[in-house]
């Protein structure tokens, strides 16, 4: 049976390497896909979650066991991620939180429903779907990436999203409303273009 | 459409996340409204796809040499000494660290030295550096303030 995270965290704070390096790996790829999903750049990603471990280690004393191992991990790659992006983005108009009429616009028929139904092909369209997902958070602005990887990979409630992020629970639901809908519009190109797929995944939707 | 505005970001909301009067409100919205019924749909059907594609990513990495790369980072910290984390310190500094290292030299050279001369006692040299580094020899004499120039040659002030 696997020593529990608190377990590992006493033995690597008394200096057993061993211990932390079975922590990295229990978290590593996770921890990876929140950085990646964060600055998009593979190998930026792969030099943050090293970053965010070694900066857990020379805090280990310090932790508690208030909140979970992994919270705390993933809260460190998270600000290191946020902060690599900001160092290089140039900030974007469109980048709202509020929500107007004419965001409700166009939004909410039905995706995926062909690409991910019976066809005999579901494992090849879904594969080609993650990629263009991954494409799709890509284009998306760096606040809109980091609160669906958030909320999606780490699966952050709204309350701990507002903490992270430093935001209102209101502007944490706008936000996610906003990057949804981005990601739903580039995704319903692609739904609209895939093989078999045509233009009539909304119909049989209300 | 006022409705939507304010129960649209609500959708997707998971059991607990809203208020119980917002969840009750949210739920008689989308009983009257098919715009939303679709967008929640919508949430529904690309729920979890992120972390999917994230971590399908995420899966076709090697990450045999990651936690290799963890720990040289932190043996290479240990390794650091004290002193050799100060040196760095003071290499990233050394343009402040110069600066504030010359200013008690410029202030205590900047201080008057009264100095013994082979001329009459009421005859004092007072030295005065200015901040290029240029000395000059001030000799206060009962005539007034004489400045020695570079050949010791005085001249008036």
């Amino acid at each position: 049976m696997e020593a529990d995270d608190l377990a590992l965290v006493s033995r690597a704070t008394a200096g057993d390497d061993e211990a932390f390096r079975a922590l990295v790996v229990r978290y590593q790829r996770k921890v990876y896909a929140v950085a990646l999903g964060i600055v998009k750049d593979p190998d930026l990603a792969w030099d943050v979650a090293q970053e965010a471990f070694v900066r857990v280690h020379g805090h280990l004393a310090e932790f508690k066991g208030e909140s979970a191992f992994s919270t705390w991990v993933f809260r460190i790659a998270t600000h290191l991620a946020i902060d690599a992006v900001r160092r290089e983005r140039t900030s974007r108009k469109d980048d709202v939180d509020e929500l107007r009429d004419e965001d409700l616009s166009g939004a909410g028929e039905g995706i995926l429903a062909t690409p991910l139904g019976n066809d005999p092909q579901a494992n090849l369209l879904r594969r080609e779907l993650l990629g263009k997902i991954q494409e799709a958070l890509d284009t998306l602005p760096e606040k809109h990436r980091t609160i669906l990887v958030l909320r999606e990979v780490e699966g952050l409630s709204y309350e701990d999203l507002a903490e992270r992020l430093g935001i209102h629970k209101g502007t944490v639901m706008s936000r996610l409303f906003h990057a949804r809908k981005k990601m739903q519009a580039a995704l319903r190109e692609y739904a609209e273009i895939a093989p078999g797929t045509g233009g009539d995944a909304a119909e049989g939707e209300e | 459409m006022t409705d939507c505005l304010r129960y649209a970001p609500m959708i997707g909301a998971r059991e607990g996340e809203l208020a119980p009067d917002e969840a009750r409100a949210l739920a008689a919205h989308l009983a009257g409204c098919p715009a939303c019924r679709a967008r929640e749909a919508a949430v529904r059907e690309t729920d979890g796809l992120v972390a999917e594609a994230l971590l399908a990513r995420a899966s076709r990495r090697d990450f045999g040499p990651f936690v290799d790369g963890v720990m040289d980072r932190i043996a290479a910290r240990r390794a650091r000494s004290p002193l050799d984390r100060m040196l760095r310190w003071v290499g990233g500094h050394r343009r402040s660290a110069g600066l504030a290292a010359a200013v008690p030299v410029l202030a205590a050279l900047a201080l008057v030295v009264y100095v013994r001369t082979d001329r009459p006692a009421r005859e004092l040299a007072l030295f005065e550096l200015d901040t290029v580094g240029n000395v000059s020899i001030v000799l206060r004499t009962e005539d007034g303030p004489l400045v020695l120039l570079g050949d010791g040659e005085p001249e008036d002030s």
